[in-house]
């Protein structure tokens, strides 16, 4: 009987060990445009290649993105972006780490669309930031979408703009982060 | 026994359970940088060609791009005295090859372009990327160029019913390049040329061979200073033209120049110890002696436009 208990003990702490749930997803999509005039796509970039952990019972979420794998349609835009303005060689990842607020598990069973907030640290050419930004996290069957668009800007990361392209750049860029994780 | 069984049990528990709780962030760092990659060096040179001559660098996948180019006059004609000066070192002289190009990457080791070159002339090329310098998953420390181009002379030859085939001419470059670090590049290129016409007289050939050697060192993240050097093997003492007499072609080139990136153009200011636009004709017809008062200045202006959208429209 004794020995049961012990056993049924152990076994409520395992599952609830295992009941930690994470989830994981490595395409996670970030895209930005500093252009003043958004209908204009030259400095328009994209990566498809973030990867992001969330823990459902700890709502704890973080984030990271190889600066390398941001896209741009002009090539040499893209070198400029690597080379002189992120130096990307020395700074290779962005990072966000932070927690959900208004975020429960059950939200996780049934369909429907919730807003929330997340707040936390973002790292970007080694400067880390406070950061907070309202999030919508979209259940849909077994895939949980969150869509956070939020604004930066670049002189609070140390990122030289030169004078020339200044004016055309919006003093805010806005970033707007889809991540897309599938239940299992 | 039990109970040390039941300390040892609830003992494993927490351990596994504090283990869990672990930072999220850092472990997807930890797990970031324990996987191997692919560190593919880019921007070896800045632009596609280092001064005359081109550089292992393409236009990017999907981008045209388009090249002007301009070689003035001599910088100082010997016996014109201050003439010189008021023909603006050769840039006022009323004399420039000027050079105009366009090209494209259909992938990111294609490029194909066509240019027309001064004087009637036409040129037409491929740039293949046979190898990238890397590290990493792998360990190639050069890149590879392949570079072939055909060379048309469409200008008033000296027979009119020359044939067309034998208005053409070709060139093969191999470029082998190595960025040593952020700041220092450094790239050979031995060429083969070969002219369908042989011309008439002695000691005349049709395969002309050279060899190149060019870099660049960075000053800024948007200047550098550059230089080439290249030399004619063979097919450049005293040959012979149909009106029997003798012509003598210089076989070194000596190139500097400045790189300038302005965000949306490279503009590269050069002086080179050849006046003439095309490859062909500064690696096996250079008439210009190696003197400073024969160099001439030069510019390459390059711009590119981003044709196949890579950013999806949000």
């Amino acid at each position: 009987m004794k020995k049961l208990i012990l056993l049924a003990f152990f076994f409520i702490l395992v599952t609830n060990l295992i009941n930690a749930q994470t989830y994981k997803t490595r395409d996670a999509n970030i895209y930005f445009n500093p252009n003043k005039d958004l209908s204009h796509k030259d400095y328009a970039s994209q990566s498809k290649e973030g990867t992001a952990v969330l823990k459902v019972e700890t709502s704890e979420v973080a984030l990271l993105v190889p600066m390398k794998t941001f896209h741009f349609n002009n090539a040499l835009l893209e070198e400029h972006f690597n080379e002189n303005y992120l130096h990307t060689n020395k700074f290779p990842n962005a990072t966000f780490k932070g927690k959900l607020t208004g975020f429960n598990k059950d939200q996780l069973t049934k369909d429907g669309v919730y807003n929330m907030s997340s707040e936390g640290q973002v790292t970007l050419h080694g400067v880390t930031k406070d950061f907070k930004a309202p999030v919508k996290m979209t259940v849909k069957g077994k895939a949980v979408t969150f869509d956070c668009s939020f604004k930066i800007k670049a002189e609070d990361y140390a990122i030289d703009i030169p004078g020339l392209v200044k004016p055309k750049l919006a003093d805010f860029t806005p970033i707007d982060a889809a991540i897309v994780f599938q239940l299992n | 026994m039990k109970k040390t069984l039941l300390y040892f049990m609830l003992a494993c528990c927490f351990f596994l359970k504090a283990s869990a709780q672990s930072d999220l962030l850092g472990d997807l760092i930890k797990e970031d940088s324990s996987t191997v990659k692919h560190n593919i060096a880019t921007a070896t040179f800045k632009s596609t060609r280092i001064i005359n001559l081109q550089s292992v660098e393409m236009t990017g996948k999907g981008n045209l791009q388009f090249m002007i180019s301009h070689r003035f006059g001599y910088l100082w004609k010997t016996g014109k005295g201050l003439t010189n000066v008021a023909q603006l070192f050769g840039m006022n002289s009323g004399f420039a090859n000027t050079y105009m190009s366009f090209d494209y990457s259909f992938t990111d080791w294609m490029n194909t372009g066509f240019a027309a070159t001064g004087n009637a002339q036409f040129e037409t090329w491929a740039k293949f990327k046979l190898l990238k310098q890397q590290s990493g998953k792998k360990n190639i420390p050069i890149t590879i160029s392949w570079f072939t181009l055909m060379h048309w002379d469409a200008s008033e030859g000296p027979s009119p019913d020359d044939l067309a085939w034998n208005r053409l001419s070709f060139m093969h470059q191999i470029l082998i390049a190595r960025k040593f670090s952020e700041n220092f590049s450094l790239q050979l290129m031995p060429s083969y040329i070969h002219y369908n016409y042989t011309p008439y007289g002695i000691n005349n050939t049709n395969n002309i061979f050279s060899l190149g050697i060019g870099g660049r060192m960075k000053l800024s993240h948007k200047t550098a200073i550059t230089f080439e050097y290249t030399r004619q093997l063979n097919g450049y003492k005293d040959l012979l033209d149909e009106t029997a007499s003798a012509v003598n072609y210089v076989p070194d080139v000596l190139s500097l120049g400045y790189d300038w990136d302005t965000g949306g153009h490279i503009f590269q200011f050069f002086i080179s110890s050849a006046s003439t636009a095309s490859n062909i004709t500064q690696l096996s017809t250079n008439l210009n002696q190696m003197k400073l008062g024969n160099f001439s200045l030069g510019f390459n202006l390059n711009r590119s436009y981003g044709i196949k959208k890579v950013v999806q429209t949000h």
